[in-house]
Formats: structure tokens, sequence, C-alpha cells
């Protein structure tokens, strides 16, 4: 029997007790946007911060900081923050070695930026302290001008890079270069305008924020101009043993505040950047007083992305829930097929005796089956749509990024015809079993 | 119709029975496991906080820009606000309920070695600013203070002396049991030397602590007060207690006085948080207020998809056997025997389904202790689950039920 001829029925038959078609259609549409509301925040927060680029790149670590590990275990479950930072002196050995393809060091803040005549200013802007090699490492787009060279990292150049909606805001043109900036009273020459860059989740500055859709980097400065000019409000890590407890303004030479990332290529230099590591880690000098230094660390962006437990629990928990209620949601929609059928049974049992064969039935019921979940699918777009749109309303910094995507939305309806196919077997497989002869009889 | 009859009717037509407790299964062990978590979030909103809520006025996010603010400056912001309208008690103190900027961690082991992880609170005058009551001993002599601040250069060291604190009802009953909790000695147990030690020198009734997120499973109550006194520093907060009939004023006093006295110290761009402790509550609840409405949600959900599905089944299940019923109430049953043959089928469909629920609900919550901080679900949730599926089961098998009873005889005698 053709395809055609078992859809037409089964459209036929989702027509005939719309009541029942409609409230199974309903429940899959609520079962599977739920899910898919849940999965779309999970698949958006589990993404690539920086596709074709994070599979080579690392944060490198070694334990130079001057002071005894703390094995503070809290009853509350208060956990030291250790954002694996490095002290200045370790972060310009790193860089001066050369050991990787590309290697640079980066810290940020929230500074105030204004023009040179102090005329127009831009207040709370995210500011990133790194190096020459951050640009091509990190894919930052140029729109104007040049980055910065290495040369210009050791002379303590007084340059930045700055954000094309930063250069229209405070230059009222996106080409800035060879203008001035005003950081903390010091002067910048903008040698570079960059293109929007925001990598979600912010993987080099977890400290700041991870999921953010109100910020990114807007200014650009090379760490050691920045360090010049006075710029200190860093997050740190640990500090040295001596550094005195003052934890808002400690001393940057001694505590550990910046975050090294290098670009390695293959496995073999994986391995030998992990020795080299390894090496300098042994090579520091260290007082008998504070124990051993840890081990050194070379960590993958996605290793690093899954320690720091960057995806929040309650996003997991969720798609847990969801998945739960859509299976609940298909053992439903299995019972309302099977009533459905099986109230035709004399319409089948005729059909069986005339010499339709018990294959052609269950392909019938579970095309059915199918139609009524595509539907589902479809009524399902517009409340997914609507939860995306509930979540974003939530007040967390992460929610904000819900959108549905053109691969989440294949997914749904992918979702939808396998479900109808699951949720279509066992009704079907009912309904074929109907015995012709009986059917007949009582007909 | 007997127990045994109906048994077997279910065990020959057994895809929709199987359907429906399936069903029920999934949603009792959905539900066990949502009315758990929800209560999680739940129970700090109801712990009794132990203060005078209505005319607490709370300040903090005070930070310096410019060094640490001096035990002078400290000195002439206190004198401020004791100075405004309608303000009748002041204490700077860090860690206070409800403000989250300043945390303190604290472990105590009792005699018999149990551990409590507590917050704790400094702060000279607290019980009387904050409204406490003192259930037994007494409150901290103005000697025994000790100054303390964060990056404060001029506090003092005490290795070897004990501090004075004061605990809160269930910490007695946690840490000493039965035995009388004043003049006892407590311990830090991450301190391997054994040099620091706690007295208890008073109780209070209640006292709620600020990592709102462990308030839960007694938990809610696991503050102390340590007798350390604000006395300068990098940041400041205060609890300040109005009068009950001036609080708009000595809000509105609060406010002019921090504006004064800091606001040099502080910078141009700072904004010290004043407000009262109900409006600190609000906002420190807000995200477990979004969570719990999600969980109505999903509760609401499942309640109605289960309701429209059972009664959907057996709706169709009473209309497949319209003849059987007119058979056996030809046979001389009653009305009332056939509802109630329906509502204790759906009853005992029902027990399989709830059996299977609590099963899974176990197995829930398993997978979730295995991947989230949540502790087993207690035993009193499956009960508590089973009821409800089973009120659900038999309020949504009502009207076929119903219909079914409503057969006539007559039908019997159609279309044979």
């Amino acid at each position: 029997m053709g395809l055609v001829y078992s859809l037409q029925l089964a459209i036929a038959g989702g027509c005939r007790n719309p009541r029942n078609s409609a409230l199974a259609a309903i429940t899959v549409a609520v079962g599977l946007a739920a899910c898919m509301t849940t999965l779309t925040l999970l698949h958006v927060l589990s993404a690539d911060p920086l596709p074709g680029r994070s599979q080579n790149l690392y944060l490198a670590w070694v334990d130079t900081v001057q002071a005894k590990h703390e094995d503070y275990h809290s009853l509350n479950g208060v956990k030291y923050l250790d954002y694996r930072l490095i002290k200045t002196d370790a972060a310009k050995t790193l860089l001066d070695a050369h050991r990787a393809t590309r290697q640079t060091v980066v810290a940020g803040l929230q500074v105030d930026v204004g023009t040179d005549d102090s005329r127009r200013e831009q207040k709370g802007q995210d500011l990133l302290a790194t190096s020459a090699d951050f640009a091509p490492m990190f894919g930052l787009a140029l729109r104007y001008g040049r980055p910065w060279s290495q040369e210009e990292d050791r002379t303590r150049a007084r340059v930045a890079l700055i954000d094309v909606g930063l250069a229209q805001q405070l230059f009222g043109t996106p080409n800035a270069v060879d203008r001035l900036i005003r950081v903390k009273g010091s002067l910048f020459r903008v040698i570079g305008v960059v293109a929007h860059f925001a990598p979600s989740p912010h993987f080099y500055g977890l400290d700041r924020w991870s999921f953010d859709a109100k910020r990114h980097e807007t200014v650009f400065l090379p760490y050691s101009a920045a360090l010049e000019v006075g710029l200190d409000n860093f997050n740190q890590d640990r500090c040295d043993a001596s550094v005195s407890e003052a934890p808002i303004h400690a001393d940057l030479a001694r505590c550990s505040w910046l975050m090294a990332w290098v670009q390695l290529e293959n496995a073999q230099q994986v391995s030998d950047y992990r020795q080299y590591l390894n090496h300098l880690n042994e090579q520091t000098p260290r007082s008998q007083a504070f124990g051993k230094a840890e081990p050194a660390q070379l960590i993958r962006t996605d290793e690093w992305l899954g320690m720091q437990q960057v995806v929040p629990d309650t996003v997991r928990l969720n798609v847990w829930l969801a998945g739960s209620f859509l299976l609940l949601c298909l053992v439903n929609v299995a019972g309302l097929l099977t009533a459905k059928f099986l109230s035709r049974g004399s319409e089948i049992g005729i059909r069986r005796a005339l010499g339709a064969p018990r294959r052609a039935v269950f392909a019938q019921h579970v095309l059915e089956a199918c139609t009524v979940c595509l539907a589902g699918g479809v009524l399902a777009l517009p409340l997914t749509l609507g939860g995306l749109w509930i979540l974003r309303q939530q007040a967390d910094s992460f929610s904000a990024l819900a959108r549905l995507d053109l691969g989440m939305f294949t997914t749904l309806f992918a979702l939808a015809l396998g479900l109808g196919v699951l949720v279509g077997l066992l009704p079907a497989w009912r309904a074929s079993m109907v015995q012709p002869g009986l059917q007949v009889k009582s007909a | 119709m007997s127990l045994h009859m109906m048994l077997s009717l279910l065990r020959r037509h057994s895809l929709i029975p199987l359907l429906l407790a399936l069903q029920v299964a999934m949603a009792c062990a959905i539900l066990c496991n949502v009315l758990f978590l929800a209560w999680q979030r739940l129970e700090p909103m109801l712990a009794d906080s132990g203060m005078d809520e209505a005319n607490l006025i709370l300040v903090d996010n005070v930070y310096s820009s410019k060094g640490a603010f001096s035990p002078a400056q400290l000195q002439a912001v206190v004198l401020a606000l004791r100075q405004a309208p309608g303000v009748a008690s002041v204490s700077p103190a860090f860690g206070l309920p409800m403000v989250t900027s300043g945390l303190v961690d604290f472990a105590l082991q009792g005699p018999t070695g149990v551990k409590v992880g507590t917050n704790g609170y400094f702060g000279e005058g607290l019980v009387k600013t904050l409204g406490l009551k003192l259930t037994a001993g007494r409150d901290f002599l103005p000697g025994e203070y000790l100054d303390w601040g964060v990056g404060y250069e001029g506090a003092k060291q005490d290795e070897a002396a004990t501090r004075p604190i004061i605990i809160t009802q269930s910490l007695a009953t946690q840490l000493f049991g039965s035995t009388q909790p004043l003049g006892q000695l407590l311990s830090d147990p991450g301190d391997k030397q054994g040099k620091t030690h706690y007295q208890v020198i008073g109780v209070v009734a209640h006292l709620l602590r600020n990592q709102l997120s462990l308030a839960n499973h007694g938990r809610a109550d696991n503050t102390i007060l340590v007798s350390y006194r604000l006395a300068g520093g990098y940041m400041l907060s205060f609890g300040v207690r109005s009068q009950p009939a001036m609080r708009e004023l000595a809000l509105a006093g609060v406010r002019k006085a921090v504006e004064r006295e800091l606001r040099t110290m502080m910078g141009v761009d700072a904004q010290p948080k004043i407000s009262f402790y109900a409006e600190r509550r609000a906002a420190a609840f807000k995200n477990d207020r979004a969570v719990l409405w999600l969980f109505g949600g999903v509760i609401a959900a499942v309640v109605v998809v289960v309701l429209l599905g059972i009664m959907g089944l057996s709706g169709f299940w009473v209309q497949q056997r319209t003849r059987q019923i007119g058979i056996h109430r030809a046979l001389g049953a009653r009305r009332g025997d056939v509802l109630r043959h329906f509502l204790l089928e759906n009853a005992l469909i029902t027990a399989v389904g709830i059996a299977l629920g609590m099963g899974l609900a176990f197995l829930g919550n398993r997978l979730l202790m295995a991947h989230y901080e949540l502790p087993s679900l207690p035993w009193g949730y499956l009960p508590l689950g089973a009821l409800l599926m089973l009120a659900l089961g038999q309020l949504a098998v009502l009207s076929p039920a119903l219909r079914a009873s409503n057969v006539p005889p007559v039908v019997a005698t159609r279309s044979l």
C-alpha cells in the first residue's frame, strides 16, 4: 500500500476525533516546549566561546607565590576562589620564553574612559590589560588600524585598541585611529579599532563575569603600560606571605593577578610545554617554611570551563526536570492515542477482513502518531519562544543569552518526529492486533 | 464485583491500566522530587529571624576609596547616626542578616565532638540593635569586645584568650544536647593547635544566618554573635534600630548622616545601601521566589497533564465497557456498586503506579544527588506523594465513574 494512502488515512483519522487529537498535540507541545526552553539555555551556556580557536588555547599556571597553601575546610561550603592567576615575574618569564606558538597574559578591571579634552566620558568600561599576542590568539577583529607589537609591550608604549561602539560614543566616528583617550588621568593613543568582541562564556576572565549579555571589553591596553600608569585594581588570587592582610589594596608585585594563555598546535607541543612549566615551577626558589609548591598546570579551554563549573547547576537541573516532564507527556499521549485507535476497532477489523495486512494497519497508526507529534512540534515553537522570553526576563545575567538558533530549531522538529514514532509504537501495535473476525461480527 | 474478578479483568486488558499506572508513577516521582526541591528554597523564607524586623534599618556597601576608615571617623558616624531623629540604637557591625557583602564562616566543635558550620555576626550591642530575645545568660559586657575590622591595623591578636560568644537555642541543642550550654567551651575544628576557644555566655531564641542557601534542614539558626567590635577598616556596615512611631523619619535621618559623614571617604560614585530589613529580605529572596514560581509551574503542569490523562483514558475504558456495565446493572448491581467499582479500580491501578513511582522518585533523587549538592529525599515525601496521587486519581476518575453508574440496565439488551 502506498505511503500517500497511509498518510491520507492518518490525517483523516486525526481529523475525525479533533478533541482527542488536539489534546494529544497540545500535551506534546507543552512537553516539547519545556524541554526545548531548558535545552536552549544549556546549549547557549555550554557553547564553545571561540569556535575554531579554543581547542588550541591553554591556560598556563605556575606556583610562584611565596606563601603556605591554606588547606581550608569550611563546614559551610565556603571555598577560596582560585582562578589560577600568576605573578608579574612569572608572566614576564612565560612571555619572554616564546616556548609556545603564541602566548599572552590578561587581567581586567572597570574604568572610566574619556577623550583627551575630557569633554566626553564613558563610565564603567571593561578594560583588558594584555599583551601583543592577544589579538591574533583570540581572534580580535580589527576594523581600523593595527594591533600593538611585542616591542611596544617591552617599551610600555601608551597605545590602546578600543571597541567600535566606544569609538562612536567618544569620537562620533568608528575610525578613531590616532585619537587620544584618557584612562585614570593618563593618555593613550588609539592605534586600532576592533569589532564587538564578546566570547561567551567569558573564559579568560571568569573572576569578573562568566555570562553577561550586557558586558564586554571595550578597551585593550598593554599590561606593562597599564601598570606604569597606576592601574592596580585588578583581582588577585593569592599573595606572598609578606603581604599584610589588606585585601582591597594589595601589592601587585607580590600577588598573583595575571592569567597566562598559550596557543599550542599539537600533542607534542603540549607535552613539551607541560615539561617546560614543570621545570619552571621547580626552578622557582621557595622558602622551606612554605612547604612544597603545587604542580604546574596546563589546562585546555574546555577543561578549564569544566573545572570552574561555569554552567550553573540550576540550568542542568531544569533540563532534567523538563526531560522527565516530557516523558510523562509522552506516556500520556500514548494513552490518548491508544484510546483513539481502539475506539475505531471495528473499522480496523473491517480493513483487516478486507485484506489489509497487519503491517499496513501498523504503519497507518504510527504515521498518525507522527502527524499528531509534528502538529505538537509546530505548536511548541511559539511556546518555546514564549518560554525563552520569560527566561530573558529573569534577573540573573546568564538567562538573558537564551535565544533559539537554527540548530535548536531543527532539533525541535527532529525530536518531535522521533517522539511521534516512539509514542506511536505501542498504540499502533495494539491497533494492528485487532482480530478481523471478532470486530466484523459485532459491527 | 469481587477484588479477585477485578484483578483478573485488569490482567486481561493490561495495556490501558499499564499506561495509567505508568503515568501515575512518573507523576509521583516528579512531584516528590520537585516538592522536595521547592522545600529547600521555601524553608529559609519561613524561618523565624528572631529580630525586631519592622524597625531594623541595614546600612552596607560602604567602602573606602582612600585607605582605611579610622576609629575616629567611625565614631563620628556612629554619633551622627545616634543623633538622627527616631533612631533608638546603632551598631557598627560585620555580618548582618540579609547582608551578603560580609560573610563570616565559623566552624564550631562541641564537647561531644559534634561539628557545626555557622555564620558569625560581629558588632557592639547587636543584641539590643537587632532586638534579639535572650533566653539564658547575658549580653556581652563593654570590656569583653575586641577591636576588629577588614584591613584594620589596630586589631589585636588574642591567641590564648577565650572569646565570649552568644549562640542560638537551636545551636545549643545541636552542640550540647540537653546539657546546660552556659559557660561551656567550644573549639574550632580547623585549628590544629587547639588554641582557639569560644565560651558561651548567652543564648538567644532565634537569629537567622546570612548564608541563606544553607538556612534549611534545621540550619537556619546556625548563627553566633562574637564579641568583636567593628573599629575601622576598608568596609563598614551598620545595624540601626528605629523607634516604631518614627520609622520613616529615622530612615531619612540615617541616609542624611551617612551622606554627610562618609561621602568624602567613599568617593562620588559610591552607592551605599540603606534600607529597612523588609526591603533587603525581598531582594535577598528574589531569585528563590523566581525558582519557586518555576517549580509551581512544573507542579501545576504535571497535575493538569495527569488529570486529563486519567480522565481521558478512564472515560474511554468506561465507554468500551458500557454493555458489560449494563449487564452488571441488569443482574442487580446498584448505581453505588458501579461507582464504587470504578473508584476502587482506579485506586488499585494508582496504587501500583505509586509503588513504581516511589522507586522512580528514589532513583531520581539519587541521580540529582550525584550531580548537585542535595541531601537525600526524606521518607516523609513518599507518603505525601502517594496521598497526592491517590487523591488526583480519584478526582480524575470521578466523572467517568459517575457516567458509568448512570448506564441504565437496559443497555444489556441492546445490540446482542
